[in-house]
């Protein structure tokens, strides 16, 4: 049933975390609305918000089909965007010490075959042992990327970072001038405050468009994944890896694949940001990175894609709106500040929810094999958050 | 030497001169027997006689230091579990497997091999074929929980069940796998008797239609009534084999008993 048909109904038929994610979602959405009407929240801002919303949806994403789908312990996420970042910022800027001026489109397929690559080094010796090797190596693995960045300035630039970045669409068609062919508008909702939106609005707007393909087409492949049987064994892997080997699972091969696939979205997430921001640098590589991703899905429920997206937007709300915070109410400064805040809503999850906000609830079998069969949905109050086929996970 | 006494002429599994010391411990010790197709065959001894490690010898969990296995006349040793499955070999395990956040049926989805939906490129390239396995998967995963009177569990979460249910979920998944010989690791330990009796009832009829077994069970009764031949197994080796009531008046099958394994 979809929410249009029937959005009572539909409404209804959520769980109660649903209802509140729903509420505080479109209260948050009026917030900003109004926020921007005033004039008070900048159109550009917000859409490079929005970007960055992306971005770490994306990066939680990643996580979420390593740790939330089999278990996997990857404590390694700011390198594999780095590597991303780095590796598309190397492939297309103009200061780029090695190759640049490439097409983003030859950056973003050498920053994935670079992730890849890594992801297989780092897998093959570890992948076989327990879950615990995994995570000490990626511990080692995030810092020896960020010292290589640092310090291989024939390859990187070193402590400078890379510039001159282009956008992600240049030397496309129509789309590398669409910014500066858009006309500049000037838009009066409340008399004294007119909103402008110029070329860098229309450069944002590209960027959020971009974002929202990328996070999109992880976001429908990861769900049909999770869904299928494909899912079914690494979530399997995750419970109890020894019952999916007695079942004649190649479990390894399972690890490998789940590994790289959450691999290559950090890195597509890294890509993203290196076309939004310009610039990438070594603090780029730092593990705070890492930490935001753990929170986000740990926060929006392991295992859960829309859990994950909700993870990726909390934590930039946080993160953005504690500078916000400082530069209007109160002069703290925002780093603390965040740590705060995030320390206090992992204790609250934590305590009252640890499973997450937004949990995978369904049932997950591949939906049509489930419409196919006309199972009766009925779930008594048992399982009613295990009810079958085509929810929304 | 009483070892492999039977004469095994279509052996689906074959243990030979299997050995595993963990430190000075051998837990396995020379150990030689064979499965005959077609038959339930019973594994017993005391506590500690080494029963759960030659299953993980044979189904490659553990690496044997000297021996060898052959599942269906293919020497398999040193293979991985997964290896070994492909050749129709599929083991429980003693402690029953819970998943977490699956329902039941979807928990017995996992049990069918080689499902083109476990191809993360088939999931985008022949969607269709994933669907009409995953159906057939379904259809049959519903049939067995009828078969063994536990449908009304179907949607329910896995960690709700019993033990008893649980074990006889196992079962049915493993069944799901469509082995040619399982092992089962003390199928009715801890089970109330009337699900014992009906985990019976469904390992008889499983083997009727074509399944071997080889079972672990502290159960002397259950063993008993349902195996043919036994295997009698003390600190790591045969010490016999033999019908049920061969087996019951053999000495040296109390002694060991009554020895407690020292
Ligand atoms: N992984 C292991 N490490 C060390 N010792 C083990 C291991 N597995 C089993 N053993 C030892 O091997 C012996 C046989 O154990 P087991 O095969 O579980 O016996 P059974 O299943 O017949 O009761 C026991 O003494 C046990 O302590
Ligand atoms: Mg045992």
């Amino acid at each position: 049933m979809s929410f249009l048909d029937d959005p009572k109904g539909a409404f209804a038929d959520l769980t109660r975390p649903e209802r509140w994610v729903l509420g505080v979602s479109v209260a948050f959405m009026l917030f900003l609305l109004g926020a921007l009407l005033t004039g008070a929240l900048g159109p550009t801002y917000f859409l490079f918000l929005v970007g960055l919303a992306g971005m770490y949806a994306l990066l939680s994403f990643g996580l979420n089909a390593q740790w939330g789908f089999t278990g996997l312990i990857n404590f390694s996420v700011a390198a594999f965007f780095g590597i991303g970042a780095y590796g598309s910022a190397l492939m297309t800027a103009e200061s780029s010490p090695i190759a640049g001026g490439f097409n983003p489109l030859v950056g973003l397929v050498v920053a994935l075959v670079v992730a890849l690559v890594l992801a297989l080094l780092i897998g093959i010796p570890t992948l076989r042992l327990r879950a615990d090797y995994l995570a000490i190596a990626s511990l080692g693995l995030a810092e020896v990327v960020r010292l290589v960045v640092l310090n291989e300035r024939w390859l990187t630039n070193g402590s400078a970072g890379v510039r001159g970045i282009p956008s992600f669409f240049q030397g496309w068609p129509v789309l590398s001038t669409f910014p500066e062919t858009m006309p500049g508008l000037r838009l009066v909702v409340i008399p004294g405050s007119p909103i402008i939106l110029g070329t860098s609005f229309w450069q944002s707007l590209l960027n959020v468009l971009l974002v929202l393909t990328f996070a999109g087409v992880t976001f429908f492949v990861l769900r049909r994944a999770h869904q299928s049987p494909w899912g079914r064994v690494l979530r399997t892997i995750r419970s109890d890896e020894d019952l999916a080997r007695a079942l004649g699972k190649n479990t390894y091969s399972f690890k490998m694949q789940s590994f790289i696939l959450g691999s290559l979205i950090m890195a597509l997430a890294g890509v993203f940001y290196t076309h939004l921001n310009l610039y990438v640098g070594p603090g780029d590589l730092d593990p705070i990175t890492t930490f935001y991703a753990w929170v986000a899905v740990i926060l929006g429920g392991s295992g859960s894609n829309r859990g994950a997206l909700f993870g990726g937007i909390v934590i930039v709300t946080i993160r953005e709106g504690t500078r916000f915070l400082n530069d209007v109410a109160l002069p703290i400064d925002p780093a603390p500040m965040r740590l705060l805040l995030i320390g206090v809503v992992i204790v609250a999850v934590m305590r009252y929810r640890p499973q997450g906000i937004l949990p995978p609830q369904r049932e997950l079998i591949w939906p049509s094999a489930v419409d196919d069969r006309g199972t009766p949905e009925t779930p008594d109050s048992g399982v009613r958050e295990q009810k079958g086929g085509g929810g929304d996970e | 030497m009483s070892e492999g006494a039977l004469p095994k002429e279509d052996a689906v599994l074959r243990v030979d001169d299997l050995q595993k010391s963990f430190g000075g411990l051998a837990a396995t010790d020379h150990a030689t027997f064979a499965v005959e197709r077609g038959t339930i065959t019973g594994l017993i001894g005391p506590n500690g006689a080494g029963k759960s490690t030659l299953f993980n010898l044979i189904s490659g969990f553990y690496e044997p230091d000297g021996g060898t296995v052959e599942v269906n006349g293919t020497d398999v040793t040193g293979m991985e579990p997964y290896e070994v499955a492909e050749h129709g070999l599929i083991r429980t395990f003693q402690t029953p497997r819970k998943l977490e956040g699956m329902t039941v049926r979807e928990a017995m989805l996992v049990g069918p091999r080689n499902q083109p939906g476990e191809s993360f490129i088939k999931l985008f390239a022949t969607p269709g074929s994933v669907s009409e396995s995953e159906s057939a998967n379904l259809a049959d995963a519903e049939r067995i929980l009828e078969d063994f009177e536990i449908d009304h569990l179907a949607t329910q979460p896995a960690t709700d069940i019993s033990g008893g249910q649980m074990k006889l979920v196992e079962l049915a998944r493993a069944m799901l796998a469509e082995p040619e010989v399982l092992l089962l690791d003390e199928p009715v330990a801890g089970v109330n008797p009337t699900l014992a009796k009906k985990l019976k009832e469904q390992i008889r009829r499983l083997n009727e239609q074509g399944t071997t077994f080889l079972l672990i069970e502290h159960d002397m009764e259950f063993v008993m009534d349902l195996a043919d031949p036994i295997v009698v197994l003390d600190q790591g080796h045969v010490l016999t084999e033999g019908t049920p009531e061969g087996v019951r008046n053999d000495d040296r099958v109390i002694d060991a008993y009554l020895g407690g394994g020292t």
